[in-house]
């Protein structure tokens, strides 16, 4: 079955917990952005969302910094202040991505034994259709160098686009992560909207492959260090015109809800 | 520093640890709100860790290696327990 949709979110948590220091007007319109992903996933009768996620060091800390990894557990779970979460895992999906990936000569790594981050559940708590679906976590290390490169991760979206078209199950594909933000820094305040709008731009015009040849080093100037979950997203799309649901660029963050239209993927 | 997110030097490992279980473990949040001291006293944390930590200034805490995310977050955390009148839920 191929796969049945492609999209991009923010999860930045000030949307989940608005603190004072966030317009409340641009967060619900993020919101409202979100609840057309959740009525795409609805329309196209998607059975499984795989997350492309970058952890916040929250479920692999300094013990093991996987590339890419796969979760591959019965369920997961995580949490945020109030917010609790607990997701089922499609397992039979899940070891289907982690073994045809390892043939594919990917060297994925896989856990059962995560806390799951919130660049996962921030966006699905927005936007998980009803009744609500298994996901799999995709894990793509963004935060702490060495992270993969760009063109390392498109090429692993394209293989995973093969895996996900053979599959039985109705699969939509979801990257976290993005636009530009500083988180940390003293950056925080300033981010780089005048390059996500370009890459929006580029992404439009269906020149989503050309993200494969950008640099490690200009993501993390242009705050993008998350853009590799996208990249990878990408890979799995191919030439396809991304329409742009919203842009909403707040005082520290570039927040982004993108669906792309499916036709060939890959490369 | 060249790079917004650096590797994080093996030196700092106690100070990025201490942060992780500050932005992730909420009992060890909760006893170092309650004592910092005895919480630092867990790990095994140099004198200038201790002491920026004490302060939880962003910058002489990066300087030591402590990774920016790591510190952001786990101030974030803190002021949701500090002060949770300030946030609003969806």
């Amino acid at each position: 079955m191929p796969l049945v949709a492609a999209v991009a979110c923010p999860h930045t948590p000030q949307l989940l917990v608005r603190p004072d220091t966030e317009d409340r007007d641009l967060v619900l319109r993020v919101h409202a952005a979100y609840a057309k992903v959740k009525r795409l996933l609805a329309e196209t009768r998607a059975e499984v969302i795989c997350v492309l996620g970058g952890d916040h060091i929250e479920g692999f800390f300094l013990n093991a910094v996987p590339a890419f990894a796969v979760y591959a557990g019965a369920s997961v779970s995580g949490q945020f202040g109030r917010y609790a979460y607990t997701f089922p895992v499609h397992e039979p999906l899940a070891r289907a991505i982690l073994e045809q990936g390892i043939e594919r000569e990917f060297d994925l790594a896989y856990s059962q034994d995560v806390r799951l981050d919130y660049a996962f559940y921030v966006p699905l708590h927005f936007t998980m259709p009803e009744p609500a679906l298994p996901i799999v976590p995709l894990y793509v290390n963004v935060y702490l160098p060495p992270q993969p490169t760009p063109r390392r991760c498109y090429a692993w979206g394209a293989a995973l686009r093969t895996i996900l078209d053979a599959r039985p199950e109705r699969v939509a594909l979801m990257a976290s992560g993005g636009l530009s933000h500083y988180p940390g820094t003293d950056r925080y305040a300033s981010p780089d909207f005048d390059w996500d709008r370009q890459l929006l731009a580029s992404l439009a015009e269906g020149r989503g492959a050309d993200t494969a040849r950008l640099s490690g080093e200009e993501l993390d100037k242009a705050g993008n260090v998350e853009l590799r979950t996208w990249i990878t997203l990408l890979g799995a799309v191919g030439p396809g015109r991304a329409e742009v649901i919203a842009y909403e660029p707040s005082w520290h963050h570039g927040n982004a809800v993108v669906t792309w239209p499916l036709t060939g993927g890959g490369r | 520093m060249s790079t917004h997110y650096f590797f994080p030097p093996a030196g700092a490992y106690p100070l990025n640890r201490c942060l992780f279980q500050l932005k992730s473990d909420a009992d060890y949040r909760a006893r170092f709100l309650a004592d910092p001291e005895t919480a630092m006293d867990e790990l095994s944390l140099g004198a200038e860790a201790r002491a920026a930590l004490r302060a939880f200034n962003r910058d002489p805490l990066i300087a030591l290696g402590a990774h920016p995310y790591l510190v952001f977050m786990a101030d974030l955390r803190l002021n949701m327990e500090r002060e949770p009148a300030a946030f609003e839920h969806f």
